[in-house]
């Protein structure tokens, strides 16, 4: 059922404020989720007064800034720095994204920066993704060809092969599949749109011959349909790519193929 | 003692863009439309009862209130309508990138309200 309200436990609280000890003129707010799974309170909102002439241009140098100079307990997930790692996914300014990618002048007033939505949360700005990865594993991303030789290598047509732009590039940072509603309800039945962007991914892959059975695997009411075109997921992904799309491709093959 | 995990906000921070808003809409006024049939189908039924059960409902219709609701029904029934041609494209597999689905959202919504008024002179015989 669905749960507009979040439960007691996760109800956010004001914190803390971080008054600017610098002096300078151009400072942002940055409101930031803070959770300490050590006390047994609940999640609360800390507020930092951030001197952005000595700044860099990304959301992920705001918090950099602030765990080196203002408030060294604060945790968040970080790596690359540079789009390609996608630990740094959480939700700033309303809309998920890679905060290393994001820059900060994209979002007005004050910056809102959470943890990625609707996820039990470790510590501050880490969630917990395992049910996700859980999903993942479900749909056996790997190669299954069974008559080819071990020793000789799988010819792909170029054709064939551009099947596949638009969803091997994704680094499942998981910003499409927690921006989903349908997500947020039925995450626990529901792959979402990251873990179905990658078994369409599998399902068109020439080398693969389990077509047909990864496509019976996600023909499901609820793995699949529960996706209903909010495209929240697309106009997520800090990668560009389109897993809404990709999710109407498997409907469409579904929809034409005799299983 | 330690708490349980709190579950991160998710409707309450995430913001609003044209694709949701349609959605969340289709599915309001589906119900809204499932609700307005079943009345309609009362209506017509309570006919069988005589003449001043008609006039009883055509008072209440006359009503500004009646009006009110005749004329959501029928945004509510053009938006669904409008909607579902939306999406029924898209299970054709097109118009998903984000600037298509931005301006077939927009004309859905504005889309509903021009029709709707259409409808309304088209009824008050001003066309």
């Amino acid at each position: 059922m669905v749960q507009i309200s979040l439960p007691e436990n996760s109800k956010v609280k004001k914190g803390k404020y971080f008054k600017d000890k610098t002096g300078s003129k151009n400072l942002r707010k940055v409101n930031i989720y803070r959770w300490d799974p050590s006390t047994g309170e609940n999640p609360r909102i800390d507020t930092y007064e951030v001197d952005m002439d000595n700044c860099p241009s990304k959301v992920l140098d705001i918090l950099n800034k602030i765990k080196n100079e203002l408030d060294p307990t604060i945790a968040y997930r970080r790596s690359c720095a540079h789009g390609v790692c996608g630990s740094c996914a959480m939700n700033m300014g309303g809309k998920n994204g890679l905060a290393c990618t994001t820059p900060h002048s994209d979002i007005e007033g004050d910056i809102d920066i959470y943890p990625l939505p609707h996820l039990k949360v470790k510590r501050d700005l880490i969630g917990d993704l395992d049910g996700l990865y859980k999903q993942y594993q479900s749909i056996e991303p790997w190669l299954k060809s069974n008559s080819k030789s071990e020793t000789t290598e799988i010819i792909q047509s170029k054709d064939d092969r551009k099947k596949l732009d638009g969803a091997y590039e994704c680094i499942m940072c998981a910003c499409c599949s927690t921006s989903c509603p349908s997500y947020w309800w039925n995450g626990d039945k529901y792959l979402g749109p990251a873990v179905l962007l990658q078994a369409y991914r599998w399902i068109v892959d020439s080398r693969d011959e389990e077509r047909e059975a990864r496509l019976k695997k996600v023909a499901d009411e609820l793995k699949l349909y529960r996706c209903h075109t909010i495209l929240n997921c697309t106009s997520a992904c800090p990668k560009g790519l389109n897993p809404a799309k990709a999710i109407a491709e498997i409907k469409k093959m579904l929809a034409t193929a005799s299983l | 003692m330690e708490n349980k995990e709190p579950l991160s906000p998710h409707i309450q921070i995430y913001r609003w863009h044209v694709s949701s808003l349609v959605s969340i809409s289709h599915r309001i006024t589906g119900i809204i439309n499932i609700i307005a049939i079943t009345l309609i189908c009362i209506w017509v039924s309570l006919l069988l009862f005589g003449e001043s059960k008609y006039e009883n409902i055509n008072f209440f219709l006359s009503s500004y209130f009646g009006k009110f609701i005749i004329l959501g029904l029928t945004w509510s029934f053009i938006f669904q309508i409008l909607s579902e041609i939306r999406h029924l494209i898209m299970d054709l597999g097109y118009g998903f990138e984000i600037r298509t689905t931005k301006i077939t959202g927009l004309v859905v919504i504005f889309g509903s309200i021009i029709l709707t008024i259409i409808f309304y002179f088209i009824g008050k015989n001003f066309i």
